[in-house]
């Protein structure tokens, strides 16, 4: 037994424990319950709440199991008279400023207190003085506040303190007149406040979208992705009766620990929007009418069979699943076209074939967090991917050095700093950053980036941020969505890549949406097929597809004017074509100007399927909710129309054996990527009206602009962001 | 005979029985013992038994003196119900209380057991006294809100009543 | 024996001289010849601990830690800042004697953080003053603090002797918690005044997250005396395990009340005849020994007491703050309780569920009682409830709303007994001895 190692005896029972630990953590990991409400393992310890008291023997008095460090031979009694005695007068505490509104609270049947007053309560109140009252706040369109219900465990106030940064609710008063607030009325703004709502213990803190529709009971709780971000963060959706009522986290300690962002908690609420297309819609006669599944794919079929396969054009969302992903470009390269491509925000799309095959963050994710440096180069972390800036966060506070090479976008609280301010300086600041890290390392840069960059314009901050990529041995370089939105991205990328190599650190991408990683694998690309083998012919990449109008097109989950690098011109050069399938669940209004068919597919929530997310792992998940109206899951629809197309090879009979199919068509390995030959870097001055547009926390995809609470919050108007 | 199982003994007694008339006379003694007695048979529907301030029978959804259904969805009694007769489906009314938009008992499932009564923390839900109801068509044995209501509303002299001589022991 | 011999006094040692919170005046009777000493290198730290520690001198904030060993809990050779800071947050009610050493003596005061912070490696010194002194006590601290300053005798490389030591005084905002030693911390680093969990304990985590000892201003008054006059003197003035001279705030009905240093184990009757006995020639009831938060004493037993630590403990109360309130007959227990828990109501802090919940709780039920609507179990559950605050929460502050609760209870039972069974009327009403 090593030096760091006690024994401790709970409840009779002897269990080993490490020194520093607290009573309480030795217990849950032994599966003893010690009964808590202010207590969380992911926040700091309070042992303000007094419901977790135990009797420690030779202690004069009840000891808080949260706060109580453990010691060699530490007898604790987590059940003996005396400790329940301490709990049930804390739990009397509790209750008697408590109201009982437990009918109309939406905690009921998922409340700690409610939980623990059945095991340490009196049936009886012997309270018979008048009860608190405290007014409720508006904290925003995303959290309801009973404030009166409030046991002032301070949870929310140590999560917006600790794990949000921003210290957005506090106490105020003092004794029974102690509130938790904002001080000042304000919506509680951070892209992770939802999550106060699971830490409340009580019913003080509830989801606003969710007020009042359902009961803990009713709804099955069904495992699932989030749809928006590569994360990849593990949620469970509640549904009731095939309709998904809300949606929670699910604790993965590898990727979203216990938390869940804002957009894959409250973007459920799109699925039910009032644009959903019920039933297949067929433009006839220049008007949209309802029409059978059967009717409407023998007429895509036969439409696309009679149209040249060079000129058709298949557009699909990076954020499809691996399966719709793999269908679609079956069925692109089953007509003959290599017409096919997901990567609709890039603007430079010149240097693809040194694109990685499967684009990931060159780490995992629990390892970002103890590294030593972290460059972000082009990225807007906490709107782009808000649970990756809350573990960039962690390594921060951990003691890492942070730096950015881009624009400051929303603020973050740990030390960082900014080697740009203007996205049109992002090459200029690689080039200063590789002539510091000469100077860091002593090793010269290839000749090649001599002759295109000025090196020598390196300032101090140029130089520390060198120096810790060199001198940590955990560096890791990410490349955001700005950079690979950047009319010069291969070009950075490049840069990057010699800074990378020059300072030994990892260089890693941040993929698109819920699922670039699935597309680019699977082989939704011009220029390569699943696994990324190389095509004979490439076809057409999405700039050109959306530049000059090809015959037809097939538009799969995305809506071009927004989800495209030039909206405008893209819906124009879609209504000259002469037929365009748009698979959607929703109906735009632009849509109804280009589209000749509209076949209804369904949102992650109906369908089955795999994301593969920002650090190469596959999750597969199964519908949770019943499709609205006709629609059906994306897979489905593709598989249907391939046998219309009478294509070979697509009896699939269920979800998972396209998934098989899929993974057995793409190489397994992940790839560690380095330096590609350095692109040519004449001519490339672009002006600012090329720039990629600030990234849109609440406009990712079509989903979240759909859910109306995320829109009304000021994040979504752009208005009081911290 | 002895091949019957009776005895010399018991046929002399059984033909004794017969020539007097013995059973007879005590069968026609019942009839004119009962003759006498009062009758016990009640003459429904022109008459009624008594009942008591706790029967059980159509449902009622009540209100407040003020107007205000009492019901705030709380879905105790569809969560008690044994037999499943209880559909609700709640959301938050304009006025940013908690409210039922849909509240259906089907009288065809009920088994009247009284437990969605003993329930409700607000004695929205009630069992009123009246048994004699009928449908006539399909889907009238489900009492959606609004009939549960006007039951409420037109009983509500009858259901406070019998509240009030039913409190004093609970 | 006469106890009122000025030899006798400590930290009122200058009481009497024209304007005695001058430096003049503190020099003129030796003030920071020990910090001299210090300075030229005559005294060392490991000495003035061993001093200290001979003295008995034990904490005057209430607890009466043993001074000494405190000090010796500060790792003072550790690196990193390390800080002294001074609790002038006086607000015990009953308790005023901190008031007159900042007013009178605050050269006392500073001379012994001076010589704390050197025994203990602290550089910087707080310290943290009541906001409702800011009439006198305030601005009479900071001119000296000013004229320590220029006199040389504070600042970085002090005279040469390559000591820092930086004084700094913080006026509060008049919580009651912030006296509290964690929550004084927390209330100095401007946050709210919460007390904070213990271990880690300040001596090892403090304010700023450094190696912080927090003692009382009498404490720290005291030392320099101590230093001057030696600790055998010091130790000698009280009884056994408790040195040196107390300063006793009577107040309530008595003659004359006001603040007495008078050497620590005085036989109560001795010092009611000091403050000139009971007023109007009545009968001593009960009497609260050092301050609001410890149990009251039946006249009987504390005329039987002396004042010290351990006496008092033996008696069933505490020496606490040495904030002696007296009360005649004529009080209404019921009333006096109820004032009590009215304070520890309004000053919880909020943070522990048992003190937040339970002090409301309480005072509402008193407060019922006195309204003559107390019920006959509420004696029982007032007894319950403060037997479910005591020892449930972070800090002391639910200990001490609990324990007046348990003894006024405990001794005066039939006073609130009557109380509800005559609707409110009180027992001294009855026997015709209303206060006056």
């Amino acid at each position: 037994m090593s030096d760091d190692q006690v024994t401790i005896e709970v409840d009779g029972i002897s269990l080993p424990a490490k020194k520093g630990q607290m009573v309480m953590e030795v217990t849950d990991d032994a599966g003893i319950y010690i009964p808590r409400f202010c207590y969380h393992a992911k926040l700091s310890v309070a042992a303000n709440c007094r419901m977790c008291l135990v009797e420690v023997e030779k202690a004069p008095k009840p000891l808080p199991a949260c706060a109580t460090p453990v010691a060699e031979g530490m007898k604790i009694s987590t059940k003996s008279p005396a400790a329940i005695a301490a709990q049930r007068a804390t739990m009397e505490f509790l209750l008697i400023n408590h109201p009982l509104d437990c009918p109309i609270c939406d905690q009921g049947g998922e409340c700690e207190l409610q939980d623990l007053a059945m095991g340490y309560g009196r049936d009886i109140s012997r309270y018979n003085e008048g009860k608190r009252v405290v007014a409720d706040k508006d904290i925003g369109p995303l959290v309801s506040t009973d404030m009166t219900r409030c046991i002032h465990c301070t949870r929310c106030v140590r999560f917006t303190e600790e794990i949000a940064g921003f210290q957005e609710l506090g106490t105020m008063g003092r004794g029974e007149d102690m509130k938790i607030g904002t001080y000042v009325e304000k919506a509680v703004n951070h892209e992770l406040s939802g999550n106060i709502i699971d830490l409340c213990p009580v019913g003080a803190l509830n989801s606003k979208p969710f007020r009042y529709r359902a009961r803990a009971w009713e709804m099955i709780q069904q495992a699932t992705v989030s749809p928006h971000d590569s994360f990849g963060s593990n949620m469970f959706a509640h549904v009731k009766q095939g309709r998904l009522m809300r949606v929670v986290p699910q604790p993965n300690d590898e990727i979203n620990e216990t938390w869940l962002s804002d957009r894959d908690r409250f973007s459920y609420d799109g699925i039910y929007s009032t644009d959903r297309v019920i039933k297949p819609l067929l433009r006839i006669d220049g008007e949209f009418r309802e029409t059978e599944w059967s009717t409407v794919l023998e007429q895509v079929s036969d439409r696309l069979q009679q149209t040249d396969a060079a000129k058709i054009g298949f557009l699909s969302s990076p954020g499809a699943t691996v399966e719709e992903s793999f269908l679609l470009q079956r069925i692109a390269r089953g007509l003959g076209t290599n017409n096919i491509d997901h990567r609709l925000q890039a603007r430079d799309l010149g240097d693809s074939d040194n694109d990685p095959v499967q684009p990931h963050i060159g780490t995992d994710i629990v390892s970002l967090e103890s590294a030593d440096a972290i460059a972000v180069i082009g990225s807007d972390l906490r709107r782009e991917v808000p649970m990756l800036a809350h573990r960039v966060r962690k390594a921060a506070l951990a003691g890492a050095t942070v730096s950015f090479i881009n624009p400051p976008g929303q603020q973050y609280q740990f030390s960082h700093q900014y080697l740009a301010t203007e996205l049109t300086q992002l090459r200029a600041a690689l080039g200063a950053l590789i002539g510091a890290a000469e100077v860091a390392t002593g090793k010269i840069a290839p000749d090649s980036v001599a002759q295109r960059v000025d090196r020598q314009s390196h300032d101090e901050t140029h130089r520390a941020v060198a120096e810790s990529l060199a001198q940590g041995e955990r560096s890791h370089i990410l490349l955001g969505h700005l950079a690979q939105r950047h009319p010069a991205f291969t070009q950075i990328r490049a840069l990057a890549s010699v800074l990378a190599d020059m300072t030994g650190a990892t260089i890693g991408f941040i993929p698109e949406s819920a699922n670039a990683a699935g597309a680019s694998l699977v082989g939704v690309l011009p220029h390569r097929g699943a696994g990324g083998e190389p095509v004979a012919t490439p076809g057409l990449n999405a700039r050109q597809m959306l530049a000059d109008a090809l015959d037809a097109y097939v538009l799969f989950g995305f809506e071009p004017e927004v989800d495209t690098v030039e909206g405008a011109q893209a819906v124009e050069t879609l209504r000259n074509a002469n037929f365009v399938v748009v698979m959607s669940p929703w109906l735009s209004e632009q849509a109804l100007e280009y589209a000749d068919v509209i076949l209804p597919i369904g949102t992650f929530a109906e369908t089955a399927g795999t994301y593969v997310n920002l650090e190469g792992r596959w999750q597969s998940f199964s519908g949770v909710a019943t499709p609205v109206g006709e629609a059906r899951p994306g897979w489905k629809v593709l598989r249907v129309l391939a046998n219309y197309l009478h294509l070979d090879a697509f009896d699939y009979n269920d979800a998972l054996e396209v998934t098989v199919a899929a993974r057995e068509a793409v190489p397994v390995e992940l790839q560690d990527y380095r330096i590609g030959p350095m692109p040519s870097m004449d001519g490339a001055d672009f002006g600012d009206d090329l720039m990629p547009a600030p990234i849109s926390l609440y406009g990712s995809d079509s989903l979240v602009r759909r859910s109306r609470p995320l829109q009304r919050t000021p994040l979504a108007r752009g208005v009081g962001e911290s | 005979m002895s091949a019957h199982g009776l005895t010399d003994m018991s046929m002399i007694r059984n033909w004794s029985k017969t020539l007097l008339l013995t059973e007879l006379r005590s069968g026609l003694a019942v009839t004119l013992r009962n003759m006498l007695r009062p009758k016990v048979t009640v003459r429904y529907p022109e008459e009624k038994t008594p009942q008591s301030p706790r029967f059980r029978g159509l449902h009622a959804q009540r209100r407040y003196p003020n107007g205000e259904e009492r019901c705030i969805a709380c879905k105790l009694c569809e969560a008690v119900c044994p037999a499943l007769a209880i559909t609700i489906e709640s959301d938050m009314r304009d006025d940013g209380t908690r409210r039922t938009t849909r509240y259906d008992i089907d009288l065809f499932k009920c088994i009247y057991c009284g437990f969605c009564e003993e329930a409700c923390p607000v004695d929205a839900i009630v069992e009123t006294r009246i048994h004699e109801y009928h449908m006539e068509n399909r889907g009238e044995n489900i009492m959606t809100k609004d009939k549960l209501l006007a039951v409420g509303d037109r009983y509500e002299a009858m259901i406070a009543a019998d509240k009030a001589a039913d409190s004093q022991y609970r | 024996m006469n106890y009122r011999e000025n030899e006798n006094l400590v930290a009122f040692a200058p009481f009497g001289l024209e304007n005695s919170w001058t430096l003049d005046a503190y020099r003129s009777i030796g003030g920071y010849q020990s910090w001299q000493q210090v300075l030229s290198g005559e005294l060392s730290a490991d000495d003035i601990i061993d001093k200290v520690k001979a003295s008995g001198l034990r904490g005057r904030g209430g607890a009466g830690f043993p001074t000494g060993l405190k000090w010796s809990f500060m790792p003072r050779n550790a690196p990193g800042q390390k800080y002294i800071v001074c609790n002038s947050d006086e607000s015990e009610p009953g308790t005023c004697h901190d008031r007159d050493i900042l007013r009178y003596n605050p050269h006392a005061l500073i001379e012994g953080m001076a010589i704390a912070g050197y025994a203990m490696g602290a550089t910087v010194g707080y310290n943290y003053i009541r906001g409702e002194f800011f009439a006198e006590p305030v601005p009479r601290f900071e001119s000296a603090l000013r004229e320590a300053y220029e006199a040389g005798l504070l600042g970085q490389n002090i005279n040469g002797s390559g000591i820092d030591f930086d004084l700094h005084m913080f006026v509060g905002a008049g919580a009651y918690i912030c006296g509290e030693e964690t929550g004084l911390l927390e209330s100095l680093e401007g946050k709210p005044g919460r007390p904070r969990f213990k271990p880690p304990f300040p001596a090892n985590y403090g304010l700023y997250g450094k190696p912080t000892t927090v003692n009382n201003t009498y404490t720290l008054a005291s030392v320099p005396t101590i230093l001057r006059k030696g600790p055998e003197w010091f130790a000698a003035l009280g009884p056994e395990k408790s040195g040196g001279a107390a300063i006793y705030s009577v107040s309530g009905h008595v003659e004359k009340p006001g603040n007495y240093e008078l050497p620590m184990g005085i036989p109560f009757p001795d010092l009611l005849e000091i403050c000139g006995g009971i007023w109007k020639g009545r009968k001593l009831k009960a009497v609260i020994p050092g301050g609001s938060s410890v149990p009251v004493m039946p006249g009987e037993v504390i005329m039987e007491c002396n004042m010290d630590y351990e006496s008092l403990r033996e008696a069933g109360s505490a020496l606490g703050t040495g904030a002696v309130v007296v009360m005649d007959e004529t009080t209404c227990m019921v009333r006096m309780l109820e004032r009590i828990s009215r304070f520890y109501y309004a000053e919880s802090c909020g943070q522990c569920t048992p003190c937040r919940e339970g002090t409301g709780w309480l005072n509402r039920v008193i407060n019922r009682v006195i309204d003559g609507k107390g019920r006959s179990e509420d004696l029982d559950m007032l007894v319950e409830v403060a037997n479910k605050i005591e020892g449930h929460t972070i800090c002391a502050l639910g200990d001490a709303a609990a324990w007046p609760v348990q003894s006024f209870i405990k001794h005066y039972r039939h006073e609130f007994a009557y109380m509800i069974e005559h609707g409110g009327r009180s027992i001294v009403e009855a026997d015709g001895k209303a206060a006056a």
